[in-house]
């Protein structure tokens, strides 16, 4: 008889959200006042400070940044937060032979499960605030937001497993996670910039999710053919994370 | 089906092989070793050649010396570990107690740690729902169930794991060194409680350096020495070779240093047993009498006190008295030199293996100086148990 490893992953997943808050006075309202006070400082930066403008002629720089800031966050928390996955749990993996990627799963899940309300959340104020969003792109929000979601998966696995071989890891993904911000077009608009600058920036897979998400809110076309190009990225990137761990598997008790 | 016959546990020639990780370069070999699919190249064997099998209803003792590989057998058993060579093949589910309470979160109360560990043991919610009262009861810290376990002592934590274990019931028990952490009324339930599951058909695999526990508790045994199977069969047997291997290891490093009675401020001369010097083991018909002839020497010319115990091989104490408790003044033979005649008249330990020590003491008996070891074997017939023959009569 196995363990029932649907309820093992349910506990983890309540575990993983109820942890994030453990001890907390505010509890899982930081989850919307972290990001929306980032939106705050980033808007007021970026449209008083830089006169940031965008192509959208009747849309503030805020909702424009929001629209962008949360899908990259549900990828970026997802990744960061998986760090530890498995050297954090090293005493259950110790205890315990139960399929490692129920805690990386459990790790993403939660994540990704605590951004999406705070999108939700967001959208909601954006539509109070007199925003027009066009809710017949939500399919090309939600397919985009899928393609951000097998990367997390992906990534977290990758960065999961490196994390047990090198303590580095950790530290070096949030450095790389806050470059890449700035390499995908969420504080800025990609059409404003020169056409070469802008094949330049498109060949990151992450543009073209965030990017259409915006888009499909705003009733405009999607670049299909980039949309493309990242799901077949996302899926190699989610195969490369699945077959590290597989192989890593035997060896991972060796190095927690 | 008929699961009866089937070994529930099956090590077929297993070996592991740690990585050696002492420096953080040897990690990045390591990653690079795992990702083209090859064993580290800079290892330690902690296991070889490994085979046995666990049928249903045995019960079995693992004992070994510190990094003798005992736990780390066992967690390739319950598949946290994945062996370097080998393979093992497990039916049925395992209740692991490997380092117990290891796997709960320090932050999470004990009742929240306890939906985790129902999980992983397979037990639906509706299952805990009425487990629940049997393992806060088995557990009995009160109040302690709804505080963080980071609060518990050592002990708690035991209990809480060990009070899981008992509601779950698993076919196979492993556990390691778990009786030794709790306080004396706790082991006592534990201990009956792990008998009466084996009893009752219960499989257990115990990892112990109480031989007490393990002869208590397991029929067979399995001796690591290491990272090798040194001995297994019964577990009487094995248990004594191992005992008697750790004394034999302890007995050269005493004479290499040797002492001389002089070395001491009252020393023992001559030990003469029934009459001459004794050299190895002395063997000894059970009822004949035992005669201990001992010189002791002071330096202060005072009378000393002569102190003889008896225990058995595994340490048990027998009998133990001094010349100062039963009032006896020693014969004075000449300066600075006493003589002692201990008779011990039919001899009534049953057969076996005992040791008796000789120590000097100084004259209020509360010093001890040297001491010196005798390993006697006690020969003859008697079916009777325990260590000594009562004097007894039937009406």
């Amino acid at each position: 008889m196995k363990p029932a490893y649907r309820s093992v992953f349910r506990e983890l997943l309540r575990r993983e959200l109820g942890e994030r808050y453990r001890g907390s006075l505010l509890g899982v309202l930081w989850h919307l006042l972290l990001p929306l006070s980032q939106l705050l400082v980033l808007s007021w930066v970026f449209s008083h400070l830089l006169q940031a403008r965008t192509q959208f002629e009747n849309l503030s720089y805020a909702a424009f940044l929001a629209l962008g800031l949360w899908p990259w966050n549900l990828f970026s928390n997802a990744v960061s937060n998986s760090v530890a996955a498995l050297t954090g749990n090293a005493a259950l993996i110790g205890k315990i032979a139960l399929p490692h990627h129920l805690l990386v799963d459990a790790k993403v899940s939660a994540s990704v499960l605590l951004d999406l309300a705070g999108f939700a959340v967001v959208l909601l104020a954006l539509i109070l605030f007199g925003t027009q969003l066009h809710f017949s792109g939500l399919p090309v929000v939600l397919l985009s937001l899928i393609i951000l979601y097998i990367f997390a998966v992906g990534f977290a696995n990758i960065v999961a497993v490196l994390n047990v071989f090198l303590r580095d890891v950790g530290a070096a993904i949030s450095q790389l996670l806050s470059l890449l911000f700035f390499l995908t077009p969420v504080i800025y608009d990609l059409a404003q910039l020169p056409k070469t600058t802008q094949q330049l920036l498109l060949l990151n897979p992450f543009a073209a999710p965030i990017m259409s998400i915006r888009h499909a809110f705003l009733g405009l076309p999607i670049d299909w053919l980039h949309l493309g190009i990242s799901a077949l990225f996302a899926v190699v990137i989610a195969y490369i994370g699945f077959a590290l761990l597989r192989r890593a598997r035997p060896h991972l008790e060796d190095y927690l | 089906m008929n699961n009866a016959s089937l070994p529930l546990v099956e090590v077929n020639h297993i070996s592991k092989r740690y990585p050696v990780l002492a420096n953080s370069s040897d990690r990045l070999s390591a990653l690079w070793d795992m990702l083209r699919g090859r064993a580290p190249t800079r290892h330690t064997t902690v296991l070889s050649d490994i085979s046995f099998k666990v049928m249903p209803g045995c019960s079995i003792g693992i004992i070994g010396e510190n990094g003798a590989g005992k736990s780390t057998l066992l967690k390739l058993i319950t598949r946290v570990l994945t062996p370097s060579d080998g393979d093992v093949v497990t039916r049925g589910s395992i209740g692991a107690l490997l380092e117990l309470g290891a796997g709960f979160h320090p932050e999470y109360s004990g009742r929240e740690n306890i939906r985790l560990s129902a999980a992983l043991y397979g037990i639906s919610d509706a299952e805990l729902k009425v487990k629940m009262p049997e393992i806060e009861d088995f557990a009995d810290i009160g109040h302690y169930i709804d505080e963080p376990t980071k609060h518990y002592s050592s002990g708690m934590i035991v209990r809480l794991g060990f009070a899981i274990i008992a509601a779950v019931r698993p076919p196979l028990l492993i556990t390691d060194e778990v009786l030794g952490v709790g306080d004396e009324s706790f082991q006592k339930k534990c201990s009956r409680w792990i008998d009466e599951y084996v009893n009752s058909g219960g499989t257990l695999l115990l990892v112990s350096h109480s031989m007490y526990h393990v002869q208590k508790l397991c029929r067979e045994a399995i001796w690591l020495h290491h990272g090798r199977i040194e001995m297994q069969g019964d577990v009487f047997s094995v248990t004594q070779h191992y005992l008697a291997w750790h004394e034999s290891k302890r007995v050269p490093e005493k004479s290499s240093v040797p002492l001389d009675c002089a070395d001491f401020e009252y020393g023992i001369e001559t030990l003469l047993c029934n009459g001459s010097e004794p050299e190895g083991e002395l063997v000894c018909k059970f009822g004949s009498d035992f005669l201990l002839d001992v010189v002791l020497t002071s330096k202060e010319g005072t009378a000393p006190v002569l102190m003889c115990g008896w225990g058995r091989a595994d340490g048990t104490s027998v009998y133990g008295t001094s010349s100062e408790m039963d009032g006896f003044v020693a014969r004075k033979i000449s300066n600075g030199r006493y003589a002692f005649r201990l008779l011990f008249p039919k001899l009534n330990l049953l057969p076996g293996s005992y040791n008796l020590r000789v120590h000097s003491l100084d004259p209020t008996g509360l010093r001890l100086f040297q001491t010196r070891h005798l390993d006697i074997k006690v020969i003859g017939e008697s079916r009777a148990y325990g260590l000594v023959a009562l004097a007894h009569h039937w009406e």
